[in-house]
């Protein structure tokens, strides 16, 4: 058994959610420090933006006329990708993406929507626990890396990922900018996988793993979450 | 993961009340949990007595662990669906029975994860 105490845990999350927040803070591989903190201002602005409700509402979201328009850094595009990923990720279809990849490229198009996930998961566990949502914070300067990954490929998704033959396809999925990936692994790591735990159906936490996956289930059934 | 890691230690459990929300899973303090997933998602409930009425029961870790839950998934959710990444063939096949007897295929993000069992995408856009 390889399983730590419930204050070790706390404190890992914590350290991981402080990382994840300064670290969208900084460029990444295609987008500065302030491309990424304005992507998570319409990730805030998503959940009472009038066009984003009108979509979500209506019984497909091209039924809704209308386009989010850019932003002071961020494109038409990057801005439409922001509000639909935040918003409406059930309905996401690989037309939809290819035509936003087509306009921003594959590398921008996985950036952002790895930025709205780090973001989503920060923004929700305030909301959760009660505690009110931090300012974003400032941007920091310098220069995106632009740098393409060497081992990366189409393993059937709609971005190029590892070619690692032994991940998961979930575990993969941001490989293709591995400057947010970290950010987004040390998230997923500590605030639910854990490591060598994560092949462990029993867990010593201060909730069982059924009890995880419970949450775990009701949360992804209610974002109509396939995978 | 929810049927095997019940599995692991006895527990009965029924799908259908987990992925509808509805206690008598068989998950212990599940009306608890389900209340407090329902409202930190804002799909319905006052959050504030949920978060309360749990961490009566689980105490302060295990409010951060399912709060932490809630958050992470909500984060995993917009990376699948945001990137269309394939459902792993094992998983594929494992869970083929109660998908379809839950609704799970039915879920618009499906088209995007959905495989023959040899891997073939089946996704009517693909």
């Amino acid at each position: 058994m390889t399983q730590t105490s419930g204050e070790d845990d706390v404190e890992r999350m914590r350290l991981a959610r402080v990382a994840a927040r300064s670290g969208l803070a900084a460029a990444g591989e295609w987008l500065s420090g302030a491309e990424r903190i304005e992507a998570w201002q319409h990730v805030r602005d998503a959940e009472s933006n009038e066009l984003d409700q009108a979509r979500l509402a209506a019984l497909s979201p091209t039924a809704v006329e209308g386009r989010h328009g850019p932003g002071r850094l961020l494109n038409g595009t990057d801005v439409e990708v922001v509000h639909r990923v935040a918003s409406d990720p059930g309905r996401l279809t690989r037309s939809w993406a290819e035509e936003a990849i087509a306009d921003i490229g594959e590398e921008r198009y996985t950036e952002l929507v790895a930025v709205v996930s780090v973001a989503r998961v920060l923004d929700r566990f305030d909301d959760a626990i009660g505690d009110p949502r931090s300012p974003l914070p400032a941007p920091i300067e310098g220069e995106p890396t632009r740098v393409r990954p060497d081992d990366v490929g189409d393993v059937g998704a709609w971005v190029s990922q590892s070619l690692a033959p032994a991940l998961a396809n979930v575990s993969r999925t941001f490989s293709l900018v591995p400057t947010t990936n970290r950010l987004w692994r040390g998230l997923v790591d500590s605030h639910y996988s854990r490591g060598p735990q994560f092949l462990e159906w029993v867990w010593h936490r201060a909730l069982s793993r059924p009890q995880v996956e419970l949450v775990a289930a009701r949360t992804t059934s209610l974002n109509e979450c396939f995978y | 993961m929810l049927r095997e890691s019940s599995d692991a230690i006895g527990l009965e459990i029924d799908l259908d009340a987990a992925m509808a929300g509805q206690s008598g899973t068989g998950v212990p303090r599940d009306a608890e949990l389900l209340a407090f997933a329902t409202a930190a998602n804002g799909a319905g409930g006052e959050l504030c007595s949920a978060r309360n009425a749990l961490e009566a029961l689980v105490g302060a870790e295990g409010l951060i662990e399912a709060a932490a839950t809630v958050a992470i998934f909500n984060g995993l959710v917009r990376a699948a669906d945001g990137t269309g990444i394939e459902l792993d063939a094992r998983v594929f096949e494992a869970s083929a029975d109660f998908r379809a007897r839950l609704g799970v295929d039915q879920y618009a993000g499906a088209a995007n994860s959905l495989h023959d069992v040899d891997g073939t995408l089946t996704n009517a856009e693909g």
